[in-house]
């Protein structure tokens, strides 16, 4: 890839339309070899934008979910205890220096999903998903990874990857990092799409949809979210309100035949409650306007 | 970009807190001259934001440094734009019938129907005039006002609202006007920005217009979204910190102690792991908010750090005041605070005067409302402190003192101004545990991190 145009060619040829200035943030982060750290509110495609990276780059993806209580035996690396006691039941020697060794290295290693990205013979691309549920010891442990792409296990030493991994970090921001973290990364906000942009996503991921419903559904959208509601619908909500319609055998998007469906495109009774009040005002204003 | 440009970007950057390393900087020089193609701006804007906040600052600093002509061509033709808009507005009579005004120098606004060009800002509100407010040495936002007055903002915003509220107006033009309105305001901001910056010659004014800094009065909506999830993300910190007392558990770290005692009754031998764990401090907190009118803004900040701590506490009560107390407790605990927003506002009928009195407040509440406060409570106050020049008596809030914990005072007023003849927070002061001046964002990071 020589520019950010091209980077948006070839995901969008993978399903995925991404909007310029994350684009060229985006190709600069690979052309620095810098970990991308994507933020945005839920659904807005931070994972999706990741998986397909990994497809155009034609890399392996090795995918990190974190959550509360993730920690390094679990992440990078633990040993594999009942290995080393077979090892140890089975040795005959009286050696005990060449045991010690033995048993600390690279074949008694579990590896978990970062040090298997540092390992990796062929290029991959490591996927550290929502970070911010981790806990805030866990990001200490990520530096060395980020910055040098390298870890470090006291028995053995210091282990560098060969082929430098991409690393993609998403985190929907209910946590802040520290700035150590941040100063490692390049950083991408991604927000919902604009009216445009979310039409064309919606009608190449449901391609089934008639332009016109699909159209509608994005206009209706767009202007739920400028509701004071708890939960904003994001994109993939959005598809999931176009199909529902769409299997409803709808074509056009009617504000009086809405009620029921709502359901699918906002989560708490509170904002569908709102947004059936809402209905009924848009309703007779467009009544009005006919 | 040339070098200088580059390095007073840097330089104006870090000062108004943005933490550029050199790593960075090689960075962007590197990305400048592998790929001249792209946009200058939009390289350096990846690579030196680090947290989605600091957009807007940059942006700021980015239109002062580089895309500032005025204040080398100051004279511009002031006539030619006053007729080219007299001319548009020959088909747009503004909406609510509103006659044509004028400020001293500017445009009206009023005259101008509902659709503004932005482009033209530039020659509405005229350099030279900021220049003028500013070197007066007046406030951020009173230069604003000022400015916003002369445009005949007011009268402008007045006829749109009351057409909406005549139903006059669907609800999108409603939005679009909304839009228009937020951009105005913001567009004027950043011109009184600039002309301060360029009148006091460095970065100071930006610096004091930081979210983190500025007063919790002053902040628009987008600011306050933003001081709003930085507070839930500290309530979060400070949810799962856990307390100073131990208690068993069937799983978190051995108890040794346990496990010695229990092994004497089999003689010494360990038959059984006993476990213990911190619980996290769980007390009583009582808020008392002073929600007068000039108190109302901090009073919402205070009631979303609650409601976000709601987990840490075994009880919440909360009690609104101005000369009389109400328990208000049930409304804050509630997810959604457009309730408490409207007791704020509703407490016009609860009053008598609408001035503050501690004295009575303080009184009520240490015979009536607080019987039944526990001994390990924390009494957590909001309010200027002014009495409005009644008595202080302090005497009941010595009596509430000495039942709880701790009594914690935020005041949003500067520390010198606590001296002033009508302010009783001297006399207060001494009953309470800590006081603290609670005036911005920051402050209240503070206090988070203090309190609880």
């Amino acid at each position: 890839m020589t520019s950010p145009l091209d980077l948006t060619r070839v995901l969008e040829e993978e399903g995925y339309l991404i909007d310029k200035e994350a684009a060229t943030t985006l190709f600069l982060a690979l052309a620095l070899e810098k970990p991308c750290l994507i933020e945005g509110p839920a659904g807005v495609g931070k994972t999706q934008l990741a998986l397909a990276l990994a497809r155009v780059e034609k890399r392996k993806l090795i995918r990190l979910q974190c959550y509360e209580g993730l920690d390094l035996s679990k992440a990078l690396y633990d040993w594999n205890y009942a290995k080393q006691l077979l090892r140890l039941q089975l040795s005959k020697t009286e050696d005990w220096d060449q045991i010690k060794v033995d048993l600390f290295s690279e074949e008694f290693l579990l590896s978990r999903p970062l040090l298997e990205s540092i390992l990796s013979q062929e290029p991959v691309l490591l996927l550290i998903d929502e970070l911010d549920k981790s806990d805030e010891e866990f990001e200490s442990f990520l530096l060395e990874l980020l910055a040098e792409f390298q870890v470090t296990i006291p028995e053995i030493g210091t282990i560098s990857s060969k082929t430098k991994p991409v690393v993609i970090l998403t985190s929907n921001n209910s946590r802040d990092f520290s700035d150590a973290l941040r100063r490692r990364c390049i950083h991408i906000y991604l927000t919902y799409p604009s009216l445009e942009r979310e039409i064309s996503i919606l009608s190449t991921q449901a391609p089934e949809l008639s332009n016109r419903l699909a159209k509608d559904v994005c206009e209706f959208v767009a202007r739920v979210r400028k509701l004071p509601l708890q939960k904003l619908p994001s994109v993939s909500e959005t598809i999931d309100f176009a199909r529902a319609l769409q299997s409803l055998h709808q074509t056009e998007l009617n504000y009086g035949e809405l009620m029921g469906t709502l359901s699918v495109l906002l989560k708490y009774p509170k904002d569908i409650a709102k947004l059936e009040e809402r209905l009924r005002k848009w309703e007779s204003e467009a009544a009005q306007r006919r | 970009m040339d070098g200088w440009n580059f390095v007073r970007l840097v330089h104006a950057l870090r000062q108004v807190s943005l933490s550029i390393s050199s790593q960075d900087i090689f960075d962007v020089q590197t990305c400048l001259s592998r790929f001249p193609e792209l946009s200058e701006k939009q390289i350096i804007k990846s690579v030196f934001i680090h947290r989605p906040q600091d957009t807007e600052i940059f942006e700021t600093v980015w239109r002062i440094l580089l895309e500032n002509p005025e204040s080398s061509t100051p004279n511009y033709a002031e006539d030619e734009t006053n007729n080219s808009v007299l001319e548009e507005n020959q088909d747009s009579s503004g909406i609510g019938g509103q006659g044509i005004g004028r400020g001293s120098g500017g445009v009206s606004l009023t005259t101008r129907g509902n659709v503004l060009d932005f482009s033209h800002i530039t020659k509405l509100v005229p350099f030279s005039r900021l220049e003028e407010l500013t070197s007066r040495g007046l406030e951020f936002e009173d230069v604003v006002k000022t400015i916003l007055a002369e445009m005949d903002y007011y009268t402008w915003i007045n006829s749109f609202d009351l057409a909406f509220q005549r139903g006059e107006l669907s609800e999108e033009t409603w939005y679009k006007h909304q839009d228009t309105r937020a951009s105005l305001v913001r567009e004027i901001q950043q011109r009184v920005i600039t002309a301060q910056v360029s009148d006091e010659n460095s970065w100071e004014p930006l610096v004091r217009q930081h979210w983190l800094i500025k007063s919790l009065s002053t902040l628009t909506e987008k600011e306050k979204e933003l001081v709003k999830s930085s507070i839930r993300k500290w309530a979060r910190k400070l949810a799962v910190r856990p307390g100073t007392r131990w208690k068993n558990s069937h799983r978190g770290t051995i108890d040794i102690s346990q496990i010695v005692r229990q092994s004497v009754q089999w003689d010494g031998l360990l038959f059984h792991l006993n476990y213990r764990k911190k619980i996290p401090r769980a007390s009583e907190l009582v808020v008392l908010c002073d929600v007068s009118n000039s108190m109302a803004a901090f009073v919402e900040f205070l009631i979303y750090l609650v409601t976000c701590l709601r987990a840490r506490f075994r009880k919440i009560r909360v009690f609104f005041f101005i000369d009389s107390v109400w328990d208000v407790s049930e409304f804050v605990c509630d997810d959604d605070l457009s309730r408490a927003k409207q007791e704020i506002k509703s407490s016009g009928d609860k009053v008598t005067s609408g001035f503050s009195d501690y004295g009575t407040v303080f009184q009520e509440l240490a015979e009536n409302k607080l019987n039944d406060v526990s001994s390990r409570a924390t009494l957590l106050i909001l309010g200027d402190g002014k009495n409005n020049y009644r008595p202080a008596q302090k005497e009941y809030l010595a009596q509430i003192a000495a039942k709880v914990r701790n009594v914690f005072w935020l005041n949003p007023l500067e520390l010198e101004e606590w001296n002033e003849r009508d302010n009783m927070m001297k006399e207060y002061q001494n009953y309470c545990s800590k006081v603290y001046r609670c005036r911005s964002a920051s402050d209240l990071q503070r206090i988070v991190q203090d309190v609880f």
